[in-house]
């Protein structure tokens, strides 16, 4: 039985190829992720390892609950001298780490690639507590205006030793004398950061505060295990205070960055999901086409005695060999996939940490399975067909006809139609978002199932400027029009791509439309200082100081960023200066005043207000993680979220009590009244000079520049759904084949009579490009109605206004149309070719 | 009876034409120099036991195959000398086909089937000219209907009148009652008489049938790749023991 259905397999090579690279591809997707993260995920171990392995145990500020993002809490210094005198210390010293940006020779700051942190920290005095940290080249730190650097920023930015350099830090910006440069056991840097370490007190001094440490690390004494002495510092450390082995915290840091790796990981998934979802379609329809062809086959099957249960079991078995083998391809195809991924994050400017492709067992069989059970039980429908045929269809001889449209069909399709609606409504209307979800895939659905009824009507309207271009031109009309269920499924893989990729660039459309009508309505202020790098973590508050005295600036207001738990949720918030807010933002308020917001307030969106029926004076249970937890009197309620996209604001003290080292996430100034803004703008700027990395925009620029980063995003979503896009046009390729293999004796009838092979291949062409435009249309169509959900769904995270961009939609329905052009070339080559004798002389 | 015969014109001309199939010992040599004329403004019929050729003859005649040696004039040409193109133009331009079955395109109606090869060449079918073969045919109620509505017959008839609707100079049936009953049969072969002997065209066809051939103004027989003889004004009954006397 295996070995007949092998050899039928073979005996279609080009069905075998295309369906197989139809799953292939989305199974080369989700190994290509799982390969990606798992070498991402090794990657951060190893350098959490390597950045632990100089002590055996920190001690550190006990926090609330982990924030990855959150600043550590400081200890005081006195902990140290605890700490040494704990038995089995062998060595102790107090470390300070945060913000500091090296300034290269030329005056430009180096920004490492791949949003890597720009760190700054001190140098431990004691070799063995330095573990892998290494003086590659000169000597470590003994002086205040010393430091030693990264080996690959010396190395990228030419900086000999003895250089004077620049460097950033939260507070003024120093300059230094770099005497030494660092290796991380035998790598240049750690993961692409930058690293200055100081002296400690020099650290306490720029990173920190005096008289405090982010941590200490500890040193074992000979025979005493990290978990022993973990436990016997703890035990003499004050409240607040915690000791953990350096395993443990690798660990934990580790985590923090897979947190992140787990996001993408999932963001890629759905792309491979829907490049499988959309494979799947190829393979129904192929089989569907391959039972319909096969109909005498079957009966005689059938009439010699196979049983239903046979002839479903031998297409099934069809299935599972083809998927296990397009699975294998795809899985082998992944590793290319993941490189390939890694390259297109980077184009985008999202550097991913480089390391080799890590292929695991459970990739191995994730991806095995997966692309084998998506082939089987695409193949299942067509299977339960393939059981219907009768034994005495072996006597008839017909070719294919088009199934007929069921009354069950139309009622299930629109039942589903009107489900998803409806939960896509209720789910916009406030109600649970899941149903949105829930909406979005039923309205696929919906549509899949309806797409046989649009297929006819809209083939006959698609194909009308056909009927200009002779006989061809109607022809394929025609043929898109015959077996409308075909073409509907054919159509609908392209439905799905298009459809997405529609729906996010409304998406996109309306977000840059908010930006617009947020810079100038809602913001007010004329300028904006913002870090040059859309990966820096933000902006020294120093700079912000520096812009006050600049001639022409009437209010400088800064917003911090960060994030808390609110009602139990971790949640982000902004911090903003109640004194002079209103002058530049005009947040809504729809009780109370930015000024009332007091360091013990909070200032909550109407939406949150609403949702827990709050009101000015009510307080909200928040928790910080340094701080801890802490009643908020509401001071207002805001509905604008357009700028500040944040249910929660807070004063900056608030914020400073949490976290000291905040840097600014945006700075807005007004000018004075009468002040020439680009003058003005001029001016700022060269104040700024001081703090590279940091730039000054007008209203206009801010504009373009949030637009720029919302296309790159856009971009970066359609390039991960082009597979999906191009699978789907491999099945119009399959498609189109298969109805050639079956029209043979149509294609030598029209041969016979006089069609030229130019003209057939125009047939064919022309076909191609009647399905592509009908998924393209219907695609688009779908995708402005999921991209009208996604914005209203948003609504309340500050996206009020809706724009559908038509004439980028209309281009991209154009740029199918002419994608079918090509799907066409091969099917076309082949109908040109039939043997006009061997097709239309009976036997 | 040959006399008349040298005063028509010749529509098409086979000279010493031969064409084998397969190779080694499946090798059969399917026409074997056969040399024949067919005259314009005559209905022909080529007979044979199966196996005889007669099939290969008229695809080779009709530009659907190539003859291994030999030359094929069709009004002049040698059409052995053609290229796909030129013979596509040919059978487009000049000549007109009726198949044994599946003669008609399934998404196309009566009346845009029988108008398809003149609508392939970019022309206005001659409305006067239509009318005339589709009343002659007898399908007029039946022109907006699909193949699969027609019977066998009906479809034979469409198929028949597409094939004149360019007013080609030859037309070429291959076994067209083949697949038809024999009320169906004499519908469609008195038409094909009377578009020869009303309209002046010239058809060639192939059968196997008596009855169909003695529709005919001459019947070739064939067999075994030669032309061993020919009959005019045949009979049902004279065609078919001569057939028996070939052994089919």
């Amino acid at each position: 039985m295996l070995t007949a259905t092998i050899k039928g397999m073979l005996a279609h090579k080009l069905r075998l190829v295309l369906t197989s690279v139809s799953i292939a591809l989305g199974v080369a997707f989700l190994a290509g992720t799982l390969m990606l993260t798992d070498s991402m995920n090794r990657a951060f171990d190893d350098v959490f390892a390597k950045a632990n392995s100089g002590s055996d145990v920190s001690v550190r500020g006990k926090a609330a609950f982990a924030d990855p993002q959150a600043e550590p809490k400081p200890i005081p210094a006195s902990v140290l001298q605890t700490v040494r005198s704990v038995d089995g210390v062998a060595a102790a010293e107090g470390q300070v780490g945060g913000y500091a940006m090296l300034v290269g020779p030329d005056g430009t700051p180096i920004q490492p690639a791949g949003g890597a942190p720009t760190m700054g920290g001190s140098l431990a005095a004691d070799k063995d507590l330095r573990g892998e940290v290494r003086i590659n080249t000169g000597r470590a730190p003994a002086k205040s205006d010393e430091v030693v650097i990264d080996t690959s920023s010396a190395k990228n930015r030419n900086i000999p030793l003895g250089s004077r350099i620049k460097i950033l830090f939260r507070g003024p910006a120093e300059q230094f004398t770099v005497v030494g440069t660092v290796q991380f056991a035998d790598e240049n840097d750690l993961g692409g950061t930058t690293m200055a370490l100081f002296e400690p007190a020099t650290a306490q001094r720029v990173l920190g505060s005096p008289g405090l440490y982010d941590s200490i690390i500890v040193k074992a004494a000979r025979g005493v295990s990290n978990d022993q002495l973990a436990k016997r510092v703890g035990a003499a450390l004050p409240n607040g205070v915690e000791a953990v082995t350096s395993q443990a915290l690798a660990e934990e840091q580790s985590n923090q960055f897979k947190q992140n790796v787990d996001i993408l990981k999932t963001a890629l998934l759905v792309f491979a999901g829907i490049a499988l979802f959309v494979g799947s379609f190829i393979i129904w329809n192929t089989f569907s086409m391959q039972v319909a062809q096969r109909t005498r086959e079957l009966a005689l099957l059938r009439a010699i005695g196979a049983t239903r249960r046979q002839v479903m079991r031998t297409i099934l078995l069809e299935a599972l060999v083809q998927g296990a083998g397009a699975s294998a391809l795809g899985l082998f195809l992944g590793l290319g996939m993941a490189r390939g991924l890694s390259w297109t994050m980077a184009r985008f400017g999202f550097d991913l940490p480089t390391a080799a492709p890590r292929l695991q067992g459970t990739t191995v069989l994730a991806a095995l399975l997966v692309g084998t059970l998506v082939t089987v039980v695409a193949a299942i429908a067509p299977s339960r067909r393939a059981t219907r045929v009768l034994p005495v269809e072996a006597l008839r001889d017909s070719t294919p006809g088009a199934e007929r449209f069921s009354k069950r069909r139309l009622a299930i399709g629109l039942a589903v139609a009107a489900v998803s609606v409806g939960a896509l409504v209720a789910g916009l209307g406030g109600a649970a978002r899941e149903l949105i979800l829930v909406g979005i895939v039923g309205s696929v659905l919906g549509v899949t199932t309806l797409a046989p009824l649009f297929a006819g009507p809209l083939a006959s309207l698609l194909g009308q400027p056909l009927r200009s271009r002779g006989v061809p031109g109607e022809l394929a009309r025609q043929n898109a029009m015959r077996n409308p269920k075909r073409t509907a499924s054919t159509a609908m893989a392209l439905v799905i791509g298009l459809a997405l990729v529609s729906s996010v660039t409304v998406l996109a459309a309306s977000i840059k439309a908010t930006v617009h009508d947020v810079i100038g309505k809602e913001a007010t202020a004329e300028l904006y200082v913002k870090p040059e790098s859309s990966q820096a973590a933000g902006i020294s508050p120093e700079a912000a100081r520096s812009v006050r005295d600049v001639d022409g600036v009437a209010v400088v207001s800064e917003a911090g960023f960060g994030r808390a738990k609110f009602t139990g949720q971790l949640t982000r918030f902004f911090s903003v200066d109640p004194g002079t807010l209103d002058q530049v933002l005009d947040i809504g308020m729809e009780a109370g005043k930015p000024r009332d917001l007091t360091d013990e307030g909070v200032l909550v969106s109407k939406a949150k207000a609403d949702a827990h029926q709050w009101k000015v004076g009510d307080t909200v249970p928040a928790e910080f993680a340094n701080t801890g937890k802490k009643d908020l009197r509401i001071d207002g309620i805001f509905s604008h979220k357009g700028y500040l996209s944040a249910d929660y604001l807070i004063s900056l003290g608030a914020h400073a009590r949490e976290d000291a080292r905040h840097l600014d996430a945006t700075v807005l100034v007004k000018t004075t009244a009468g002040a020439d803004v680009d003058a003005v703008q001029k001016r700022v700027s060269t104040a700024l000079n001081a703090y590279p990395g940091t730039k000054v925009v007008n209203q206009k620029q801010m504009e373009k520049d949030a637009g720029k980063d919302v296309d790159k995003l856009l971009q970066l979503i359609i390039v991960m759904l082009l597979l999906a896009v191009v699978i789907a046009l491999l099945g119009i390729v399959n498609t189109l084949a298969l109805s050639m293999f079956e029209r043979t004796r149509e294609l030598g009838l029209l041969r016979a009579v006089g069609m030229t092979r130019g003209q057939v291949r125009a047939m064919v062409r022309w076909e191609s490009v009647v399905i592509s435009a009908i998924g393209a249309s219907l695609g688009a169509v779908l995708g402005i109605g999921l991209g009208v959900g996604f914005v209203k769904a948003l609504a309340d995270q500050g996206f009020n206004s809706l724009a559908v961009p038509g004439e980028q939609l209309l281009l991209y329905v154009a740029l199918a149309a002419v994608a079918g052009v090509f799907a066409a070339i091969g099917p076309g080559r082949r109908a040109a070719k039939v043997d006009v004798l061997r097709a239309v002389v009976t036997e | 009876m040959s006399t008349i015969a040298t005063e028509r014109r010749v529509a098409a001309r086979a000279v010493e034409v031969s064409k084998t199939y397969g190779k080694g010992d499946a090798k059969v040599l399917a026409l074997d120099a056969v040399t024949v004329d067919f005259n314009a403004g005559e209905f022909t019929a080529i007979m044979g036991p199966s196996g005889s050729g007669k099939s290969t003859l008229l695809h080779c005649l009709a530009g659907l195959d190539r003859p291994d040696s030999g030359e094929i004039r069709l009004g002049g040409v040698d059409i052995t000398t053609l290229n796909d193109r030129q013979l596509t133009l040919l059978r487009r331009d000049k000549l007109g086909f009726i198949f044994q079955a599946f003669n008609l395109l399934p998404t196309l109606t009566a009346a845009e089937n029988i108008t398809l090869p003149v609508r392939i060449a970019g022309r206005k079918p001659d409305a006067y000219w239509m009318d005339t073969i589709i009343d002659a045919v007898g399908l007029r109620p039946r022109l907006s209907h699909r193949p699969s509505e027609l019977s066998g017959g009906q479809q034979q008839r469409v198929a028949a009148a597409r094939a004149l609707a360019s007013r080609p100079e030859i037309v070429f049936a291959d076994e067209p009652t083949g697949a038809l009953d024999s009320h169906s049969s004499a519908e469609l072969l008195g038409f094909l008489h009377h578009a020869v002997g009303q309209f002046g065209q010239t058809v060639v066809m192939v059968t196997h049938d008596p009855v169909a051939a003695s529709y005919a103004d001459r019947v070739v027989f064939l067999s075994d790749g030669h032309i061993v003889d020919e009959m005019r004004e045949p009979t049902a009954d004279a065609v078919f023991d001569y057939m028996k006397h070939l052994g089919a």
